[in-house]
């Protein structure tokens, strides 16, 4: 999907975009979107039927009821589709990233904060002393079930469903720094969105971020050096994660920095488009 | 208590100042926030730093189970704030600050839970630092508004995968590897509290958190420029002088003026 034909998607669908890509995989059985919004002032969770959002009563992994209320979804607003305890991060997982550098024998992992989670359409914001932002299109895994010890045959079933997200790292901070603690957690350097969906082959969805409507990344999950179930199950083995956790999963290929006006999209076939501006924020 | 049968030097701090001891327990299977009195705790009707109001009821210290003094949203931590601790090491500048995780926290008496294939786990004796109020881009100078009070901890780490792994994640972050307590103690002069750690009643690390080099009001305001404190977050100062591996079976305490001694045994399953 080009620039051009993803306004027509963004004219056509409204918040939540669904690009040719991502149709494909939504035929599949199963899949449900499952998003976390505001409205006239309460924010709820709520599931996606066609062009209305279905309320429910809680996070969708602790199995809601509906409410009954119903919104249209271009009345709302969409916010980051989870609301995790922890956020985790596979660095160096897709041999595109590698560079030079050689492929790990187990998950090179980081943390990044729940304060570093934003939703579709917030803004990104630069720090007043970095210099050197990039963009880290990702395939993001949100746990549905306490997980703790769990193998990888189990894995699946800890797993709630994906979202797409924006794993915004300064690459100054990154390698000067003693831990990627300001390169990777600064407030906003987390967007995911635009729903957490269910039902997908999560080990092979494509994966595209686009700069201002120009690729810059595409690459499959299949290309993942250490897969989605294999993550879990090596995370839960020294940390238990808990519904609604987060692990983004590792960025393909090369990135760049961005610059305040920059429009990054992040595009996980069957999850839709999450959309960000980059700001420069004030001192 | 043993918690609060503190040492001489210990018990000073709290003497000299108005200083308040908030305790988080469970007692008949529920779980409060309190404030301790002696050898009672006044139940409070939520966290300290939310201006709780009593709710009233007491109960003796002794009969209650002692928790993690808060629910953190996040766990940071600064790593080489001690000349004592670099060991030839450069001082980091900035802070070197890297995140643990809320389900690494544990409470005094919890044990400190060795993952199976970990072999060289090492105490590490710290103040902690409680935020009181939202804190976003707080200079140092108002910094101690946020701060709502200190605690000791235990930044429990596995220093061979400090040393090969990517970053760290599972060194600093396994669960159970962040102890904390036993109580949140504020208005205690936090620049100049002794600091001691001792393994099976062996003394192994002893300093004033006068030695810190990026003090509490810097590394407050310092992270508050990225990232946004929220209320019941807490920080890890750092640790000094040098530590070694502990065992299964045995017992670290890290003991802080005005706040008491947290007591930890090591459990390899």
């Amino acid at each position: 999907m080009n620039g051009r034909s993803l306004m027509v998607a963004v004219a056509v669908t409204g918040s939540v975009l669904i690009g040719p890509v991502a149709h494909r995989a939504s035929a599949q059985e199963n899949v449900q979107r499952y998003v976390r919004y505001s409205h006239e002032g309460s924010t709820a969770y709520g599931v996606v039927r066609g062009d209305i959002v279905q309320q429910l009563s809680g996070p969708p992994y602790d199995s809601p009821s509906a409410t009954g209320v119903e919104v249209a979804l271009a009345d709302i607003t969409l916010l980051a589709p989870a609301a995790p305890s922890k956020v985790i991060a596979v660095g160096l997982n897709y041999l595109s990233h590698l560079g030079s550098i050689p492929p790990s024998e187990y998950p090179g992992l980081f943390a990044k904060l729940p304060t570093s989670i934003v939703g579709p359409d917030a803004a990104i914001e630069i720090p007043p002393d970095a210099h050197n932002v990039h963009y880290e299109g990702e395939l993001v895994v949100v746990i549905g079930k306490m997980a703790r010890g769990v193998s990888p045959e189990e894995a699946r079933d800890y797993i709630f469903g994906v979202t797409a997200g924006n794993d915004i790292s300064e690459r100054d901070w990154q390698s000067d720094d003693l831990q990627w603690f300001r390169a990777k957690a600064a407030d906003t350097f987390g967007p995911i969105g635009p729903a957490t969906v269910t039902g997908l082959d999560y080990n092979d969805l494509h994966i595209q971020t686009r700069v201002n409507g120009e690729l810059r990344q595409s690459e499959s999950s299949s290309d993942l050096l250490f897969g989605i179930d294999e993550i879990v199950s090596y995370v839960s083995r020294y940390v238990t994660l808990l519904p609604g956790d987060l692990i983004f999963t590792g960025t393909p290929g090369r990135t760049q920095a961005m610059q305040p006006g920059d429009i990054v999209e992040i595009e996980v076939a069957g999850v839709g488009v999450l959309r960000n501006t980059v700001v420069r924020k004030g001192r | 208590m043993s918690a609060f049968s503190a040492t001489p030097w210990s018990a000073r701090a709290a003497d000299r100042e108005v200083a308040l001891r908030y305790v988080r327990y469970s007692h008949q299977n529920t779980i409060a926030y309190g404030l301790l009195r002696d050898d009672v705790i006044d139940e409070l009707a939520g966290p300290p730093f939310g201006s709780p109001e009593p709710t009233g009821r007491t109960v003796a210290a002794s009969e209650v189970r002692l928790l993690a003094p808060c629910e953190p949203s996040k766990v940071l931590a600064v790593g080489l704030n001690y000349r004592s601790h670099l060991d030839g090491r450069p001082l980091p500048d900035p802070p070197g600050i890297f995140i643990k995780l809320p389900t690494s926290i544990a409470g005094p008496g919890d044990p400190i839970v060795l993952p199976a294939d970990a072999h060289n786990v090492h105490y590490e004796g710290e103040l902690v630092i409680v935020i009181g109020r939202r804190a976003h881009g707080v200079a140092a100078a108002v910094a101690d508004d946020y701060v709502f009070g200190v605690t000791a901890g235990n930044d429990v780490s596995e220093r061979d995968w400090q040393r090969d792994d990517l970053q760290w994640f599972r060194a600093k972050g396994c669960d159970t590897f962040g102890p904390i307590g036993p109580v949140i103690a504020t208005d205690l002069d936090y620049g100049n509290l002794h600091l001691q750690t001792r393994v099976n009643g062996e003394v192994r690390q002893e300093q004033s958190t006068n030695d810190l080099v990026y003090g509490i009001h810097e590394i407050v305001s310092y992270i508050s420029h990225y990232a946004t404190l929220l209320p019941g977050d807490v920080i890890f100062t750092g640790t000094p002088g040098n530590t070694q591996a502990v065992r299964n079976g045995d017992a670290v305490e890290v003991e802080i003026e005005g706040i008491g001694v947290l007591r930890n045994t090591v459990l390899r399953p």
